[in-house]
């Protein structure tokens, strides 16, 4: 399989007035690689486990664990000949389920059989420990020599039968070895505790209110698996010797913060890692950067952004791109806005300030609650994230859009305020303008 | 043999391979090398090994700079050799330097010389990038290297130099939607000058300028001195030769009308020269090189200047200092006649010193050619 290339195209407006220090630039990155051969090498292949809540509430009603059958089968079904892949149980324990003795299997029409049969055979009873499941995928992962690692996850409810420092201790063993995309059906799970795991571990989280949307969203999540190429890419970030790092957030497809996740490889660089990348893959990062005045008329490289991918020959370098700071005394320079960071600034905002009312509603704190979703809806209405704004719509009366007077529903069904928060990381793309 | 405009015919060795060749030959027959290549203000490939802020810093750890010219430690670009060009070719010679306010030189210039049976040739291109287009950097050096490569060929084969004018400003708007690209059309403006025994043929688009600066200037221009009649383009250029002033010797004068909009609105008798050079609109250029510029009406004057002087070629960081031609002609001559580069650091310097806001370009052609 060939390495593919990344390609970054930086976007931000360069001037700074005399003494300004702050620069702000979207960095666009795209994996552009030929599609994955069908079959990998055995060295250097990808490994899929299925983790499937087996937990007593998983039979209320019964159709739910049929449901999660069907839909660990139909996950099964894509996984392509060669890739490694594994079906565990969780519970308050976790369990095996194919192969029957542990470790991995390698895909093909036999194996995948063989699985689906043992799927048949899950049964609910039992509670719920997710960071046994998490460590036990650790373990299975562990004994192939796969390097694209990825994992399904499915509960239906709160994490019962572990202390939170449980959980978070497993999920930091897990943090960089594998990825993980949650799941919660139904309304009985914690959305903060799955998008702990997420986060961490690089995936999505997202409820699947309806047990019977399970089939495919799993075929989903199976395909975009299938369709990485790179594993443990990590976003390289150089500074001058006088430059701070502010932050580094990823804006687009979704928003998450990577700025306390720096690995510092030397004084002035640090690694953020991306997770794996397939061809065509596109994301949007936001990278701010103080630098050491200038005075004008000078320049400086205040960044320099490129993408790591370790290999057997060592770390390489893929891709670069250069943020520049240009001193000026020309103001309308200076005072330009590069709209693509003010759009996602306003996304990122937009992510917080819905997360940050959710849990303000929860507290009772309506206030609160009402000025931050409030402050949602002009931000979506905004940034033209309309399926924000629907989502808000299920869980605010909307009186003024345009200045954001809104009024709490008394009564939001569960299902619409989770959808609220899974979904609220998601962001509007903007393209850079043609000139 | 019979010695033309004062030098003899005889071969002489190519600086190359020592073959002999014609003396006014352009390349050598045996061995290929160009004999008088034109000299373009692109200063040398790659940057200086050292940041000179870290090397002088006893604290500051060593490091190297990139490939794109900064340092690796504190980031800082290093100076480009492109930041202060010299370029002496005996016959003409120019500077371009970066001003003190502009983070790089967005300004360019190619000067090239031939020698012909009709006599010696002296060519100048002076090239200035649009800040607000991407690259300006790179059309400007884009540009004047496709024209003074076209004007030179043309120069040493006798063309029509008021024709050969107009094909270099088209080769070098040519050479500007090949580097055109995804973050737009790279622009600049455009000013050449075709120097030959008798006279000076100008063509230009934008505001760069051609100043006539008189060795001596007696008194006021006389009445009926022709304003500039640019060539349409349609029109054969033969027919656009200026009248120039009867006196014994033409007074200084600039020879190129601005493609501005504070050009147009002093054309038009809206405004003073004084209060549209002071107007916003003064900078606002309405003709340029470009991809996306609309369609190309470049301006082509041919002049026959009586009595000694300078040619001076420049961008607007010069004359935005100081644009009268008596006053250009003052600070420049009675050097220019005789070391136009000496000349060249002189109003190079005196706009720095005014405050450097812009790129400076001047060059400068002693005029008869060859006196100096």
């Amino acid at each position: 399989m060939t390495q593919p290339a990344f390609t970054v195209d930086v976007d931000h407006n360069q001037y700074l007035p005399e003494g300004g220090r702050d620069v702000s630039a979207i960095a666009t990155v795209i994996s552009d690689g030929t599609p994955a051969a069908a079959n990998s090498e055995p060295g250097v292949g990808s490994a899929e486990i299925i983790i499937v809540d087996c937990s007593g509430s998983m039979d209320v009603p019964q159709t739910k664990m049929a449901q999660a059958r069907a839909a660990t089968a139909a996950a099964v079904d894509v996984v392509r000949d060669g890739v490694w892949f594994a079906v565990i149980a969780g519970t308050s324990f976790a369990k095996p389920v194919y192969p029957a003795a542990g470790g991995m299997a390698v895909a093909s029409p036999q194996t995948r059989a063989e699985a689906k049969r043992a799927v048949n055979g899950l049964r609910a009873g039992g509670g719920t420990a997710i960071g046994k499941w998490l460590q036990l995928a650790y373990q299975t992962f562990g004994t192939t020599p796969a390097t694209l690692r990825h994992a399904i996850l499915l509960t239906d409810g709160r994490n019962q039968h572990e202390t939170p420092e449980e959980l978070a201790s497993a999920v930091s063993l897990c943090e960089g070895s594998f990825t993980c995309d949650c799941r919660g059906v139904g309304t009985d799970w914690e959305v903060g505790e799955l998008r702990k795991v997420s986060t961490a571990l690089l995936g999505s989280v997202d409820i699947v209110p309806d047990p019977a949307g399970l089939a495919a969203d799993f075929e989903a999540m199976m395909r975009t698996a299938m369709s990485k190429q790179v594993a443990d890419v990590a976003l390289r970030v150089w500074t001058p010797q006088q430059a701070e790092v502010r932050f580094v957030k990823q804006v687009a497809p979704t928003v998450g913060d990577l700025t306390d996740r720096r690995a510092a490889t030397s004084p002035q660089v640090g690694d953020y890692p991306t997770g794996a990348w397939g061809p065509g893959e596109s994301r949007d990062y936001h990278v701010g950067i103080r630098v050491a005045p200038g005075f004008v008329g000078q320049e400086m490289l205040a960044a320099r952004i490129s993408l790591v991918v370790s290999s057997p020959g060592g770390p390489q370098v893929l891709g670069q791109g250069l943020v520049r700071a240009t001193w000026t005394d020309d103001e309308a320079l200076s005072t330009k806005i590069n709209s693509r960071v003010a759009h996602y600034t306003g996304q990122a905002e937009l992510a917080s300030v819905i997360q940050e009312g959710l849990e303000a509603r929860k507290q009772g704190d309506e206030d609160t609650a009402t000025a931050r979703l409030g402050r949602a809806v002009v931000l979506a209405k905004e940034s033209g994230n309309e399926d924000t704004a629907r989502l808000l719509a299920k869980v605010v009366d909307v009186v003024d859009e345009a200045t954001g007077t809104v009024r709490l529903k008394k009564k939001v069904a569960d299902e619409d305020e989770m959808a609220l928060d899974t979904r609220s990381t998601k962001t509007v793309r903007v393209r850079k303008e043609q000139a | 043999m019979t010695a033309i405009d004062g030098r003899s015919t005889e071969d002489v060795p190519c600086p190359n391979c020592r073959q002999l060749v014609g003396v006014w030959d352009g390349f050598c027959e045996a061995c290929g090398t160009e004999l008088a290549p034109p000299v373009v203000s692109s200063g040398t490939p790659g940057h200086v090994p050292q940041c000179p802020v870290c090397t002088a810093d006893p604290d500051a750890p060593a490091g190297g700079v990139s490939p794109e010219g900064y340092c690796e430690v504190c980031g800082r670009k290093v100076p480009s050799d492109r930041d202060h060009v010299e370029v002496d070719l005996g016959l003409l010679a120019g500077i371009s330097d970066r001003g003190l306010r502009h983070s790089r030189n967005e300004d360019a210039m190619a000067l090239a010389t031939s020698r012909t049976p009709d006599g010696q040739v002296a060519i100048a291109v002076v090239c200035d990038g649009v800040s607000t287009s991407p690259r300006p950097d790179e059309a400007s050096l884009a540009a004047a290297q496709a024209a003074v490569r076209e004007l030179l060929t043309a120069a040493r084969l006798g063309d029509d130099l008021g024709e050969a004018s107009l094909a270099a400003v088209r080769l070098a708007s040519a050479a500007l939607r090949d580097v055109a690209g995804p973050d737009g059309a790279p622009a600049c403006t455009y000013a050449s000058a075709v120097v030959s025994q008798g006279s000076i043929t100008v063509c230009w688009i934008g505001d760069s300028r051609a100043y006539w600066l008189a060795a001596s200037d007696e008194g006021p221009p006389p009445a009926g001195h022709a304003a500039i009649e640019p060539d349409a383009p349609t029109r054969p250029v033969t027919e656009a030769r200026v009248a120039m002033a009867s006196a014994a010797t033409t007074p200084s004068s600039l020879l190129t009308r601005d493609d501005s909009l504070a050009a147009e609105l002093v054309a038009s008798g809206l405004l003073s020269e004084e209060d549209a050079m002071a107007s916003p609109q003064a900078h606002v250029i309405t003709q340029w090189l470009g991809a996306d510029s609309p369609d190309l009406n470049p301006h082509v004057a041919r002049f026959e200047p009586a009595g000694p002087g300078v040619l001076l070629v420049c961008s607007d960081g010069l004359w935005n200092y100081r644009s009268e031609p008596p006053d250009l002609a003052g600070m420049a001559l009675p050097k220019a006649l005789t070391s136009p580069l000496d000349a060249a650091a002189v109003l190079v310097k005196f706009a720095n010193d005014a405050g450097g806001r812009d790129n400076i370009t001047a060059v400068l052609v002693p005029f008869p050619l060859g006196t100096q």
